[in-house]
């Protein structure tokens, strides 16, 4: 169980309002890292932060030991962090082919053949090829988004509320494709899900308020309604 | 008959010098958000450095080279030192890239002198062409003949290339190209060089076709490009090369027809286009 | 709430500021200073009124020159074709707002509602195409010779000019001053700050846009009314770009909404192109005085965005804010962190 991701204590101001008010997590090698809170807790604000989208104010980020926290955002991502955002981030006026092309940072032999292997996990997309991402559908573009972030060689992917607004039998695929991501790739899962988070995460970060609450193993959050109740309002 | 056909070919010439200062504007307003107020003083430089070398070197061809690097690096100084700066602030950009066009045209009186410079076209491409009736002047074709390519030019890059790819991805979401691991700040960079480049190349063609040069000349043609930006569609590289040629024509037929209306005619059908369609009359989607 | 004082210190040092400036010709003998600082007065006119648009509403327009130019050339004209006399004066002044509100109002109808780019691209066309047709229009204008013209007899006097100008100036100052702190200028300001809250807010932001924009075209007619007349002479140049350079100069320089701060640009500016032009004659480096100009504009616009007025306006504040903070902050200090937590929420 290694940590491959640590935040100490991060802080986060956007503009005047302080977001992040406090963030330590140690994200585990090859698990599913589920962060899960409230709307408005500060999930996506801890992503992007991680990113450099949105530079922190305090504390520290550590990416195998290495201090990431002043980085850039092309910097932090050719380290291998690959980020899906809420929106999905397709190019609306690039193909499918093109949106990938963009993604890819070499176009060589290995990356051809983890192009060759999310196709494959995500056939609508070979169907679709040369359609405009703007055409696609919901669950098409969350596809595409995912693949490519896969398509580098990255160590750790993003993810930022994949099943949002999917149907379920989508949603199904969703899961299906992190799983099969989970084997090579870190996985931080931001999810409003519980369901879903709970399938397929491994361990669980509780966010509330801008600050790191609570985390453990996933198992243990399923059963424990008490803390489900306070911090999900579920269960 | 020949008349029609020499104002088209005029029309179109005209309209080619004015695409290539407008897509450099167009390019980097559709991918930065910029309008750079003083491409027009790239232009001038380009024509004035290029005109030297030529007169220097007796090599139209160096004289091209000449301008297009001079715009390059003008372009790399704007862009490092002006551009930057101010970046994401609408109105400081706009007030900034305006100074720098006052600094540069001044420039140009301290570095050359206030007066205007005449420029004969180079002898391999001077004189003219009869068909039939008509008169066909060697020059002009040479002009519509390089704006074309470098319309291609421009299309190939951005359709075929991994860097046009970025860039047209870039204008539709910075964020996420910035996510994928790309320095886009960079990208920026070059944009704008090649932008300012064009700029130049436009510049140094445009003096043999009107035969003189002049400081204030920047202005002049930035203004018709801006016209051409806002009917061709801020962003489109295509539209901006049939406005282009709608503002060369229109200009170039109403100078025969109606000499006073010849500058309201552009300007009228720039106002027509922001009460109707202020997106510009040919970009279908914003992109 | 803030108790309206009539005698803040502010108010106080303008107040002896233009009564020195009432005061300067009967004491003064040059005459190139009287005529000096009419230009200044006039170029100060120009400057406020183009600082309602930029400063407070937050505008960029390239095309000033066209309502100075109206003006000078309204006033030029009609003062030519009739009777000089101050009534007549007057009338012309009137006329040329009239031109410049109806200008300024279908332009800024055009253009405000779109990106400030396009506003600015469009003043910048439309300026030069109205400098177009100023040249061509010989007729009326004769082109860029221009013609002189009879100026009203009592301004045959540099004196009573020198103090009508500046009454001229004063009262628009004044009038600003009260037009920023209403309501209205309020809204302006609001705009500026943020166009999209503004507008969410339920103000419909075009039209405070568009009253802005007919006001600052209004003013720098009069403007242009009153340089024409202290010239005695009118052409092409009052149309250039020149004179919206001059404008956008002294704002940024002087102080962008601040009203003195282009008071403060125009008196700068006016008096360096009085004192380089000598030199130039001298000394033809200084020809180019304008490059000076325009590096210190572009580092203004950088480094020092508020300007002259602006930075020093801070300066003050700050300093009057550290005295205050050492006597309250220990009041303060324990009260605030007991009612308020440190998201900004109220515990």
């Amino acid at each position: 169980m290694t940590t491959l991701l640590q935040l100490k204590d991060v802080h986060t101001h956007i503009g005047q309002y302080h977001i992040l008010q406090g963030i330590n997590i140690n994200i585990v090698e090859n698990e599913v890292n589920v962060l899960l809170g409230r709307n408005g807790a500060g999930k996506t604000t801890t992503l992007k932060t991680i990113m450099g989208l949105t530079p922190s104010s305090k504390g520290s980020i550590h990416l195998h030991g290495q201090d990431i926290t002043k980085r850039m955002t092309y910097e932090i991502a050719n380290m291998g962090i690959g980020y899906v955002p809420e929106d999905q981030g397709v190019f609306s006026d690039l193909t499918v082919e093109e949106n990938l092309r963009v993604a890819m940072r070499k176009e060589d032999e290995t990356t051809l053949k983890k192009q060759d292997y999310v196709l494959d996990l995500f056939p609508d997309l070979k169907t679709f090829w040369k359609k405009a991402g703007g055409k696609l559908s919901g669950g098409q573009k969350q596809m595409l988004a995912m693949a490519r972030a896969f398509v580098n060689d990255s160590e750790m992917l993003l993810i930022d509320e994949p099943s949002k607004g999917l149907a379920p039998i989508v949603v199904e695929k969703v899961m299906e494709a992190i799983n099969e991501m989970k084997k090579t790739t870190t996985i931080v899962l931001v999810e409003q899900n519980f369901l879903m988070a709970s399938r397929i995460g491994d361990n669980f970060t509780i966010i509330d308020d801008g600050k790191t609450v609570h985390h453990g193993a996933m198992s243990a959050l399923v059963d424990d309604n008490q803390l489900k109740q306070k911090y999900l309002g579920i269960g | 008959m020949e008349l029609i056909i020499s104002l088209t070919i005029n029309g179109l010439a005209t309209g080619m010098l004015i695409f290539l200062l407008a897509a450099g504007v167009t390019l980097i307003f559709g991918l930065m958000d910029v309008l750079n107020f003083a491409h027009g003083g790239l232009f001038v430089w380009g024509a004035y450095t290029g005109i030297f070398a030529y007169a220097f070197t007796e090599s139209f061809t160096i004289g091209i080279i000449i301008a297009l690097l001079t715009g390059a690096i003008l372009g790399f100084i704007t862009e490092k030192l002006i551009i930057t700066p101010v970046y994401g602030n609408h109105v400081q950009q706009i007030l900034i890239t305006l100074g720098l066009m006052i600094v540069l045209s001044e420039c140009i009186k301290v570095v050359f002198g206030p007066n205007g410079i005449p420029v004969s076209v180079p002898p391999l491409l001077a004189g003219s062409w009869e068909v039939g009736n008509i008169i066909i002047i060697k020059y002009r074709i040479f002009i519509i003949v390089i704006g074309f390519i470098i319309y291609g030019l421009f299309h190939y890059i951005l359709t075929r290339t991994k860097i046009g790819l970025i860039v047209r991805a870039g204008v539709m979401n910075k964020e996420m190209v910035q996510a994928l691991g790309i320095n886009i700040k960079r990208v920026f960079l070059y944009v704008f060089m090649f932008g300012a480049a064009l700029a130049g190349l436009g510049g140094v063609l445009m003096a043999p076709y009107s035969g003189v040069i002049y400081a204030e000349m920047g202005m002049e043609y930035a203004i018709l490009g801006f016209i051409v930006v806002v009917i061709g569609g801020m962003g489109s590289y295509s539209g901006t090369l049939l406005a282009a040629i709608l503002v060369g024509l229109a200009g170039s037929f109403m100078a025969y027809y109606v000499p006073y209306l010849s500058l309201a005619v552009n300007m009228i059908i720039m106002v027509i286009v922001l009460v109707f369609r202020p997106q510009g009359l040919f970009t279908v989607v914003k992109g | 709430m803030k108790k309206q004082t009539l005698f803040t210190t502010s108010n106080v040092v303008l107040c002896m500021i233009a009564i020195t400036l009432i005061i300067i010709p009967f004491v003064s003998d040059s005459r190139t200073m009287i005529i000096l600082l009419t230009q200044i007065f006039i170029f100060g006119i120009l400057a406020m009124s183009y600082d309602i648009l930029l400063g407070y509403t937050g505008i960029v327009s390239f095309g000033h020159a066209m309502f100075f130019g109206i003006g000078a050339y309204s006033s030029a004209i009609i003062l030519n074709l009739y009777e000089s006399t101050m009534m007549i004066f007057i009338l012309s002044i009137v006329f040329g707002m009239v031109l410049s509100a109806v200008l300024s109002f279908f332009v800024g109808l055009l253009t405000l509602r779109l990106k400030s780019h396009y506003y600015a691209m469009l003043t910048l066309a439309i300026s030069g195409l109205l400098l177009v047709v100023a040249e061509k229009w010989r007729t009326i204008t004769k082109g860029n010779d221009g013609f002189t013209f009879r100026a009203p007899e009592i301004f045959r006097d540099r004196m009573m000019f020198y103090l009508f100008v500046l009454a001229c100036l004063i009262i628009t100052f004044m009038f600003f001053k009260r037009f920023v702190s209403s309501p209205l200028g309020r809204v302006l300001i609001a705009v500026r700050e943020n166009e999209q809250r503004t507008a969410s807010l339920g103000y419909k932001t075009l039209h405070y846009k568009v009253i802005a924009s007919v006001l600052a075209g209004v003013v720098a007619s009069v403007a242009g009314s009153l340089y024409a007349v202290s010239l005695r002479f009118v052409n092409t140049s009052v149309m250039s770009m020149d004179i919206t350079l001059d404008a956008l100069l002294m704002t940024i320089i002087g102080g962008v909404g601040t009203l003195i701060g282009p008071l403060i640009g125009a008196t700068v500016i006016e008096f360096a192109q009085h004192y380089l032009s000598g030199l130039a004659r001298d000394y033809p480096i200084f020809e180019r005085w304008i490059i000076i100009f325009g590096i210190i504009y572009i580092l203004a616009v950088i480094f020092f965005p508020r300007g002259i007025a602006g930075t020093l306006g801070n300066k003050y504040a700050q300093w009057k804010m550290k005295r205050s903070e050492a006597k309250t902050s220990k009041t303060y200090s324990g009260l605030e962190s007991s009612m308020v937590d440190k998201r900004g929420d109220l515990k």
